[in-house]
């Protein structure tokens, strides 16, 4: 079976850029200063699936930065070009703060291990024994994953609302057709990089089995609710405008 | 489980920090210097603008918040903002926002529009300003920018206390000029008072800039308006359509 190819998708609806507003931007991004964005210091590429539904795939750009030790936070695109669409998060921590967190959330975090393991999950452009240093690390985590635009099946903008998204727990799971061209276009062999990577482990208490939506499939659903808590009063409220 | 939960569940121990973790080691650190001069990270350098604002909870709009955008523009009707907590360093990543035209706005369903918000008000009020840059610079762009819309999911809802991300996304409004989108005094004072600017002042400033007046924004946008509502995003288990074993 094959998968969608995203990299043949529409554009997204619009004018091209304006000078004047170019001009400005160049402006802006030069006078400004960008703190948090310039800590991010790495790109590292690999798959997602929905969490409901492991026919649809998504080649997943994350471009991510430490907190801590523990934890990064990752913003994730289409590809990792100049008009990549940023299209989720992902948070990745620590085997000891996953544990840390209430049943009923670690659903929504899947581990690593295989994605790592595998070769799948790589740094383009690092070579392999500086990637393996780091990637020994990511293989005990677990990560969580929003997607709010659903590139592969041809959306020109980001409609609906965010999907959980999930990671590859093992072999036969991945479309071959979206792995070779990963490996053609970064002129890589997973499989090769599966064998340098033999040596590593996984987290050390073993994948959690309420990580990875606890063995099911996790979907959102919206739900219009009250926009205040009940019982709460407004009429005081300080006037600004 | 939902975005709209009251309490996340038991929060993680640890030593206050947010989010909890050991520091970074040396040996880390080095990793990532060496894969940042060989990658080249093209996406973060495309961000050319940051934006300092507000931002209510639609489930709980007794919630308020001030964010940092920091947006690329993928063409003259589209921007993508990465959003977090503060500006520093250590600002944690807290949801994503994309920000369209009016003209893009009218061609979504209505069921598509009732997720967005206006942001006529926001950059009026003087509530929506790009720190360090003078105002005379960014004037001809917020006549743009008062007439699109925004999309902002919060993936961390940090002004609760959480000390990692917890639960699905909430959807989040813009400040508006009556009731629940009026942004309460304090948060706004601690924002201007730490860039020594003056949101009343901009308001004055901006007075006569060109922005939709509220009956020209379309109804179906900051929906609580018209509707009292807000939505929440609720998770479900259910059967995954599979290829293969999972996990």
């Amino acid at each position: 079976m094959e998968a969608v190819n995203v990299l043949t998708h529409p554009q997204i609806p619009g004018e091209p850029t304006q000078t004047s507003t170019t001009l400005l931007e160049k402006a802006t991004a030069t006078i400004q200063g960008f703190g948090p964005v310039n800590k991010i210091h790495q790109h590292l590429c690999a798959f997602h699936f929905y969490g409901h539904d492991m026919t649809r795939q998504v080649e997943a750009h994350h471009f991510c930065g430490h907190q801590n030790e523990e934890f990064r936070q990752c913003l994730i695109y289409d590809r990792p070009d100049d008009d990549g669409r940023l299209i989720g998060i992902e948070y990745l921590v620590s085997e000891e703060l996953f544990l840390t967190l209430p049943d009923e959330e670690k659903r929504f975090w899947h581990s690593h291990e295989f994605e790592v393991k595998s070769g799948v999950l790589f740094m383009p452009g690092v070579p392999g024994p500086i990637q393996r240093q780091d990637l020994e690390k990511v293989a005990k985590t677990y990560g969580k994953v929003f997607h709010f635009w659903q590139v592969d099946r041809g959306d020109s903008l980001p409609l609906g609302i965010p999907q959980v998204m999930m990671a590859l727990t093992r072999d036969g799971q991945l479309y071959e057709n979206l792995a070779q061209d990963v490996e053609n276009r970064y002129n890589i062999s997973f499989a090769k990089e599966r064998e340098n990577r033999a040596y590593m482990t996984g987290p050390a208490h073993g994948i959690h089995p309420m990580a990875n939506g606890g063995g099911k499939g996790l979907q959102t659903v919206l739900r219009e609710v009250e926009c205040k808590p009940a019982g709460v009063d407004h009429s005081a409220a300080r006037v600004f405008v | 489980m939902a975005s709209s939960d009251e309490n996340p569940g038991a929060m993680p121990p640890g030593d206050g920090s947010v989010p909890p973790g050991k520091p970074m080691t040396v040996g880390q650190h080095i990793i990532d210097k060496g894969a940042q001069m060989m990658q080249s990270l093209k996406p973060m350098k495309k961000m050319s603008q940051h934006v300092c604002t507000f931002a209510i909870y639609s489930h709980d709009m007794t919630r308020q918040i001030h964010t940092h955008h920091y947006v690329t523009r993928l063409n003259q009707d589209f921007l993508q903002c990465a959003v977090y907590d503060s500006d520093d360093s250590s600002a944690r990543l807290i949801g994503v926002e994309y920000i369209i035209s009016g003209g893009i706005f009218e061609s979504l369903s209505p069921e598509e529009q009732k997720l967005w918000h206006s942001h006529a008000h926001e950059i009026k009020s003087g509530l929506w300003v790009n720190p360090r840059v003078p105002e005379m610079v960014v004037r001809p762009e917020l006549e743009n920018l008062a007439k699109t819309y925004g999309k902002f999911w919060c993936t961390w809802q940090t002004d609760r206390g959480d000390k990692l991300p917890m639960g699905p996304p909430a959807l989040m409004m813009s400040p508006q000029e009556l009731d629940l989108g009026i942004v309460k005094l304090d948060l706004v004072k601690k924002r201007d008072d730490k860039y020594n600017i003056s949101t009343e002042a901009l308001k004055t400033a901006r007075a006569e800039l060109a922005v939709p007046e509220a009956e020209r924004i379309n109804p179906q946008a900051d929906y609580w308006k018209q509707h009292g509502k807000g939505f929440a995003i609720e998770v479900e288990s259910t059967e995954m359509k599979k290829i293969t074993a999972f996990p």
